[in-house]
């Protein structure tokens, strides 16, 4: 593994560490209105909503952690990878149905909301940025065997 | 092994809140937010009552029957666009409006309170002052402005 692929990776895995431990923590501690949030998608039944804002921050924030302490890196990242799949298809159906509400993807904030179509380009960054932690992953691992 | 200990640990966490969700109880209670104490003495009968919900279909009816709905969010928001006939009551200004709010409009009426949609607890904050000062039929509409708008439901703009 090159210096400049050490460094791709290594930047490319904290960041991704970095916006899911964020996002994870911060719909973990305020689990109602996350599920309000998923509420507004209308896609789920009512309770149902509250189910997955109990546990999807939990996976989000435990994956980022696995992410970042550079462990079992490739399981997260396709937990993460299928996570960030169904977002951006819960995403396209509320832009579709010209939903006009905050994608429920950070803190709540009715003075910057970010718009469905926002957090489509944004989730995209994120699969993108995926895809060299994934690759580099396996490339690191002989040079890291070889030490 | 990954999603089953996330969903394990989320789940015991918050094994009240799902189980109060899917016995239908309210749970969209109020989070971080604080209703300043009612003032004067029409509030000493229902102390901690809490609004019960309503859905779209018998808000119609009610609307029909005469409810009011009052907009629990801010006046940029509502000035924007708000549903007809709905009169503004942000939290932030209820010390000047709810005076006035109170004369107008009398305690037996049904009021219909909403904000920006699931999960904003301004309309429970709101539900919940309005029933200790004396409104004895208060409800809250959940999916609030946005699934108003979202059904094709009459809408005004302005302020008052």
């Amino acid at each position: 593994m090159t210096r400049l692929s050490a460094i791709v990776y290594h930047l490319s895995r904290l960041g991704l560490a970095a916006v899911f431990i964020y996002a994870g923590f911060i719909k973990a501690v305020d689990p109602v209105t996350f599920a309000g949030q998923i509420a507004n998608y209308q896609i789920l039944p009512y309770a149902w909503n509250y189910l997955v804002a109990a546990t999807l921050p939990y996976l989000e924030l435990l994956c980022g952690v696995l992410l970042l302490l550079n462990q079992r890196v490739r399981p997260a990242l396709l937990v993460l990878f299928v996570l960030n799949v169904i977002f951006m298809l819960a995403l396209t159906s509320a832009i579709i149905r010209g939903f006009d509400i905050d994608c429920g993807c950070f803190k709540p904030d009715a003075e910057n909301r970010t718009s469905p179509l926002m957090a489509l380009w944004r989730d995209i960054g994120l699969l993108l940025l995926m895809i060299p932690t994934w690759l580099l992953h396996d490339r690191r691992q002989p040079a890291e065997h070889n030490k | 092994m990954l999603c089953a200990l996330a969903l394990t640990v989320g789940f015991s966490i918050n094994y009240q809140l799902v189980m109060d969700a899917f016995s239908g109880k309210t749970v969209a209670t109020p989070v971080g937010k604080t209703v300043p104490p009612a003032t004067g003495t029409a509030s000493s009968v229902v102390t901690n009552a809490y609004p019960d919900l309503v859905e779209l279909e018998e808000l119609d009816e009610l609307l029909a029957e005469g409810a009011l709905l009052v907009d629990a969010r801010n006046l940029a928001a509502y000035r924007i666009s708000h549903p007809l006939g709905a009169v503004p009551m942000p939290l932030e200004e209820l010390t000047t409006r709810l005076p006035r709010f109170m004369q107008q409009v009398p305690r037996d009426r049904v009021l219909i309170v909403y904000c920006t949609g699931f999960g904003c607890p301004d309309s429970f904050d709101l539900g919940a002052r309005l029933l200790r000062e004396g409104y004895r039929q208060v409800r809250v509409f959940e999916g609030g402005f946005p699934l108003w708008r979202d059904e094709g439901r009459p809408l005004a703009e302005g302020l008052e």
